[in-house]
C-alpha cells in the first residue's frame, strides 16, 4: 500500500510510539459510565421524592412542610432558593415553586411554607389534603435570589411582603445558626398582624443577637397597636438606617410590592444594581399590566392549537402553561415566573402578551419563543411544543 | 413505533449544522436534546437586564461577504446567513501585564509583525520569521490538504513536511530568547486547551493564519443567535426537534443502527445516528458494551480528558471605557509563562497567578447590554478533575473561594469593576459538566495533541454502520471546526445513501 503523505512528517515515528504507549498506561472509559450524572446529581438531581415528616401550623392561613429525603440524600443550597414541587391535583399535572424556609446548614430536611391563595389549587391541595407520611416529589434547589459574596454587601436590607418571608426566613436562620458576619435588616410588611409568618421567632431573633433586626410593617393595624404601620416607604426605611450607601437591597414579595418599593428605593438614590428582585410567580391581574391591549379582555377566549396535537380554549388572562396543564398538554416547567426558560415554546403564529420583566433572550424573541408560563394569548395561536 | 431518516443526539454546533443539512436534503430527522435550548456551548443566559454570553470569544473563519471563509461560505450554504448579523473585531488580541506593559495586534499580518517588533525590538528578526513560517505552513497545509494534491511531496511542501507535528515551544525556543516574547506570542493556546510546551505548533500556526486571513467576529445576540437561526432552519425544513429529551440507548442489531429510545422511553427507529453528545458517553453509556468493539476502547484509552473552564460572567452598570476596558478579547497575563507550569495552574483547583482571558462583547457591540450598561466574560483554563474531589457540602463555599481570587486578579488590571458589579455569576468545571454532559466538564472534548490530530484519528467514523459523530470529540474543537464536523457527518449520511 502507498504510503500517506503524513506518514513521511519529520517526527511521524515518534507519534506513533507516543501513541501505542498512551493506549497502554491510558484511562479505562469504560469506568466512567454514567459518571457526568453522578457527580452532577449530587448537586443538581432532576428529581427529589420527598416524605412530609412534620406539618407545623405558622398562622392561621399558612403551614410548614418539614420535608425529609426519601433517598437519604438532600443536596445542598444557597439560603433564598426554592424548589419546584411536581404534583398531580385531581387530573392536572402542575408544579410550583416555593423558597426554601430552613436553613441551608439544616441538611436533615427542608422546610417550605405555603400561605393559601384565595382559590388557589396547589396551596389549597398543600394544605387541606397533603397528610404527614405523604411522598412528594420535586426539583432540585433552583433559583438566583441569594447573597452573593463577591459584591453583595455585608449588610442586607430585606423587603418581604406576606409570604415572601421565606427566603429571608432561610437566610436570617443561616446568619444565627453559623455565626456569619453579615447584618440584615428585614422589613415585613403585612396587611395584619394575624398574617405575620414565623414573628414569634424573629422577633426572638432581633432580641438575641444584634445584627439581626427585624422589623414587622403592619397596613391596616387594628387600633392600640404601637408598632410600624403604613406601608414599607423611603421615609421608614431612612428613619431606620440612616445610611444606606453601598448596602444590598433584597425584595421578596407580590408584584404590588415591589411596584411600590422599587420607586422609594430609587427616590432614596439606591442604585439599581443594589437592589436584587425575586420573582414572585406571574402577575395576578395580568389585564392591569401595562402595555396590555385594551380591546382584549380578560373573559375573551381564544383558540391555541398546539402543532401537531391537539386544539385547546385559552382565557386571556390565562398564561398558556395553565391552560396546557389543563388539557394534559405537558410542558417542563421550573421557577413559572418567567426566569428560568424551562417550559420556552414557539409561536407560529398569532400574538402573545408578555408581561415586562420576562427574561426572554434576543434570538429568542427573532424566532417567536416565549416563556409559557408568563405568556398570554392576545389572538387565536399557533404553537410548537 | 416511530421512525425517522435520522436521530440526531445533542443540538450543541455539531448537531445543529448535521441536522439542519440533513433536513435541507429531504431526510426526516429527529434532534434530540436534553436541555431546553438549543445550542450546548453555543448559548447564553439571562440574569437581570443582561443577556450573558456562554462561550463565544471570537467566530473564525467567516471572512468578508466579497472573500468568503468556510464557515461563511458553510452558513450561506445552510440559508441561515441571512438571519445573523456579524460584526467584525479590529483586534486580534490586547494582552495586558501588571507592570503596565500592553500589546495590541490588529488583524493585519503587517500589522501584527509591526507592532510585535516595536514591543520587542531585541526579537525584530524572529517575529518576521514565525509570522512567515506560519503563513507558509498554513498555506502549504492547504494546498496538500484542503485542495488536495494528488502528488505531495517534501520538495513542494518543505515547511509542512518539517513543521507539522513539532511542538510550539521548540519553534519559539528556536525564535526566540525573550520568555515574554514567546508567551505573548503563544497567548492564544486557552483557545485550544494545551499550553505552548505541549501545544502543537500546526494549531497554533493555523489559528494565527485563520483569524488573519479571515478576521475574528462577533455575532449581534451572541452564540445563541446562532444556535437559533440553525435550529430554525431545521425546524422550516420539517425537522422535529425535541427539547427537554436526552437519548437513552442508541438501539444496535448485528453491528447496524437500527434507532434510539429517548429518556422517555419512546423508542425511535432510524438507519441514521449522529452523536453530538461526547464520544466517551456514546460509547460507554448510549451503546450497550456488547456493540462496542474493542479496539474502539483501546483507542479511547490513549486519549486524555481536555481541561473544563472557570468563567465568571459580570453586568456592569457603566459603559466600557468608565472602568478603563477599551479592547473586546483581552489576555490577562500575571505571569509570563511558558512552561510546565501552565499544566500546573490547570490541574489546581485554586486560581493564583492564571491567564485570564478577559472579553468585553460591548467594545465591538455596543448593543450587546443595555445602553448604559456592559458585559465581562472572565474564563481560566481548569482540570475538571479537582472538583470531582469537592464534596457537595463544600461546593458554594469553594465556588466563590476561587471567584474571589480570580476577580482580584483581574481588579489588578480594572480596579473599579466591582463598583459597578450589577450581576454576577461563575460557571466552574461542575457547571460546564452539568450543561455539557461531557465527563469532568471537559470543554475541548479530547486534548488535542498531534497524536490526537486527523491524521491518527477516525474523525466523524465509527465501527458501528450508521453511527457517526459530530462534535469536538472527533477532531478540533472550537466553534468553526464543529459546525463544519457537522455538515461532514451529515454528508457521509448522504453519500451513504447516494451509494444504495
Amino acid at each position: 500500500m502507498k504510503k500517506k503523505i503524513f506518514q513521511e512528517f519529520d517526527g511521524y515515528n515518534e507519534i506513533i510510539e507516543e501513541i501505542e504507549i498512551s493506549r497502554k498506561y491510558g484511562v479505562d472509559y469504560s469506568a466512567h459510565k454514567d459518571s457526568p450524572d453522578q457527580y452532577i446529581n449530587r448537586l443538581h438531581p432532576p428529581r427529589l421524592r420527598l416524605r412530609v415528616s412534620e406539618i407545623i401550623e405558622e398562622t392561621a392561613s399558612t403551614k410548614t412542610l418539614r420535608l425529609v429525603s426519601e433517598d437519604h440524600y438532600l443536596p445542598p443550597f444557597l439560603a433564598g432558593q426554592y424548589i419546584a414541587l411536581f404534583l398531580e391535583i385531581g387530573n392536572i399535572r402542575t408544579s410550583r415553586p416555593y423558597s426554601i424556609s430552613s436553613p441551608p446548614n439544616q441538611t436533615g430536611h427542608y422546610d417550605i411554607t405555603i400561605r393559601r391563595v384565595e382559590g388557589g389549587l396547589v396551596s389549597n391541595y398543600l394544605l387541606d389534603e397533603v397528610e404527614k407520611g405523604d411522598v412528594l416529589e420535586s426539583s432540585g434547589p433552583a433559583g438566583h435570589f441569594y447573597h452573593n459574596p463577591l459584591f453583595h454587601d455585608r449588610t442586607m436590607v430585606c423587603l418581604a411582603g406576606g409570604s415572601g418571608i421565606t427566603p429571608f426566613m432561610s437566610m436570617v436562620r443561616e446568619v444565627v445558626e453559623c455565626g456569619l458576619d453579615r447584618t440584615i435588616y428585614l422589613f415585613y410588611g403585612n396587611k395584619d398582624l394575624e398574617d405575620v409568618i414565623f414573628h414569634g421567632q424573629l422577633s426572638a431573633f432581633s432580641e438575641r443577637f444584634e445584627n439581626i433586626h427585624y422589623l414587622p410593617v403592619i397596613e391596616a393595624p387594628s387600633p392600640g397597636y404601637d408598632g410600624l404601620s403604613g406601608l414599607i416607604t423611603g421615609q421608614l426605611i431612612k428613619k431606620t438606617l440612616a445610611d444606606l450607601s453601598g448596602k444590598t437591597f433584597c425584595l421578596c414579595g407580590p408584584p404590588g410590592m415591589y411596584d411600590f418599593c422599587i420607586p422609594e428605593l430609587e427616590a432614596l438614590g439606591v442604585p439599581s444594581r443594589r437592589v436584587r428582585k425575586e420573582v414572585y410567580g406571574a402577575p395576578l391581574n395580568i389585564c392591569d399590566s401595562p402595555g396590555w391591549p385594551q380591546e382584549v379582555k380578560a373573559k375573551d377566549v381564544f383558540e391555541v392549537q398546539v402543532k401537531g396535537g391537539s386544539s385547546i380554549k385559552v382565557r386571556a388572562d390565562e398564561p398558556l402553561i395553565v391552560a396546557f396543564e389543563k388539557q394534559g398538554v405537558a410542558v417542563p416547567s421550573l421557577c413559572r415566573s418567567g426566569e428560568c426558560s424551562m417550559c420556552r415554546v414557539k409561536i407560529l403564529s398569532g400574538k402573545v402578551f408578555q408581561p415586562a420583566g420576562a427574561l426572554v433572550r434576543k434570538s429568542d424573541r427573532q424566532f417567536g419563543y416565549v416563556h409559557s408560563c408568563v405568556s398570554y394569548p392576545l389572538e387565536d395561536l399557533e404553537v410548537l411544543l | 413505533m416511530e421512525a425517522y431518516d435520522a436521530v440526531v443526539i445533542g443540538a450543541g454546533n455539531g448537531g445543529l449544522t448535521a441536522s439542519a443539512t440533513l433536513a435541507q436534503k429531504g431526510l426526516n430527522v429527529l434532534l434530540l436534546e436534553r436541555h431546553n435550548i438549543p445550542g450546548g456551548c453555543a448559548t447564553t443566559f439571562c440574569r437581570g437586564r443582561f443577556e450573558f454570553e456562554v462561550a463565544l470569544h471570537q467566530l473564525s473563519g467567516m471572512g468578508t461577504p466579497d472573500r468568503p471563509g468556510p464557515l461563511r461560505m458553510l452558513l450561506t450554504d445552510l440559508g441561515v446567513l441571512g438571519d445573523l448579523e456579524f460584526l467584525e473585531l479590529s483586534d486580534l488580541f490586547n494582552v495586558m501585564m501588571p507592570d503596565g506593559f500592553r500589546v495590541t495586534l490588529k488583524t493585519d499580518k503587517e500589522q501584527v509583525i509591526s507592532e510585535l517588533q516595536e514591543k520587542f525590538p531585541h526579537e525584530k528578526e524572529g517575529i518576521q520569521r514565525f509570522f512567515d513560517l506560519s503563513y507558509n505552513y498554513a498555506n502549504q497545509m492547504l494546498a496538500a490538504f484542503y485542495f488536495k494534491d494528488p502528488a505531495p511531496s517534501r520538495e513542494k511542501y518543505p515547511v509542512l513536511y518539517e513543521y507539522a507535528f513539532k511542538p510550539a515551544n521548540e519553534v519559539l525556543d528556536a525564535l526566540f530568547s525573550d520568555p515574554v516574547a514567546k508567551a505573548i506570542i503563544s497567548a492564544y493556546w486557552g483557545f485550544m486547551g494545551l499550553p505552548p510546551t505541549r501545544l502543537s505548533f500546526a494549531y497554533l500556526a493555523m489559528l494565527y493564519f485563520m483569524y488573519i486571513e479571515f478576521k475574528p467576529f462577533h455575532i449581534k445576540g451572541g452564540s445563541q443567535a446562532l444556535s437559533n437561526a440553525l435550529a430554525n432552519k431545521f425546524l422550516s425544513h420539517g425537522g422535529t426537534a425535541r427539547f427537554n429529551c436526552s437519548a437513552k440507548k442508541i438501539l444496535v442489531d448485528d453491528g447496524v443502527v437500527r434507532g434510539v429510545i429517548t429518556e422517555h422511553g419512546d423508542q425511535i427507529q432510524a438507519k441514521y445516528v449522529i452523536s453530538n453528545a461526547s464520544q466517551v458517553s456514546t460509547y460507554v453509556q448510549l451503546l450497550d458494551g456488547e456493540h462496542v468493539p474493542n479496539n474502539v476502547l483501546t483507542e479511547m484509552r490513549g486519549r486524555t480528558l481536555s481541561p473544563s473552564a472557570f468563567t465568571m460572567f459580570a453586568g456592569l452598570d457603566c459603559e466600557p471605557a468608565d472602568v478603563g476596558i477599551t479592547e473586546t478579547t483581552n489576555f490577562l497575563v500575571t505571569k509570563a509563562d511558558i512552561s510546565d507550569g501552565n499544566l500546573d495552574r490547570m490541574w489546581n483547583l485554586d486560581i493564583e497567578d492564571e491567564v485570564v482571558a478577559f472579553s468585553c462583547y460591548d467594545v465591538a457591540d455596543a448593543d450587546f447590554s443595555p445602553p448604559g450598561t456592559c458585559q465581562l466574560n472572565m474564563v481560566t483554563l481548569k482540570y475538571g478533575e479537582p472538583w470531582l474531589r469537592v464534596p457537595p457540602t463544600e461546593y458554594f463555599r469553594v465556588k466563590y473561594r476561587c471567584a474571589e481570587a480570580m476577580l482580584r486578579r483581574v481588579e489588578n488590571f480594572f480596579p473599579a469593576i466591582r463598583k459597578h458589579m450589577e450581576e454576577l455569576e461563575v460557571a466552574t468545571p461542575l457547571t460546564h459538566m452539568r450543561y455539557l454532559g461531557h465527563p469532568s466538564g471537559a470543554i475541548y472534548g479530547f486534548e488535542h495533541y498531534t497524536k490526537d490530530s486527523m491524521f491518527f484519528q477516525p474523525g466523524r467514523y465509527s465501527p458501528i454502520q450508521g453511527l457517526y459523530f459530530a462534535s469536538g470529540w472527533i477532531g478540533d474543537a472550537g466553534f468553526q471546526p464543529t459546525l463544519h464536523a457537522g455538515v461532514a457527518a451529515a454528508k457521509s449520511i448522504l453519500r451513504d445513501l447516494g451509494a444504495e
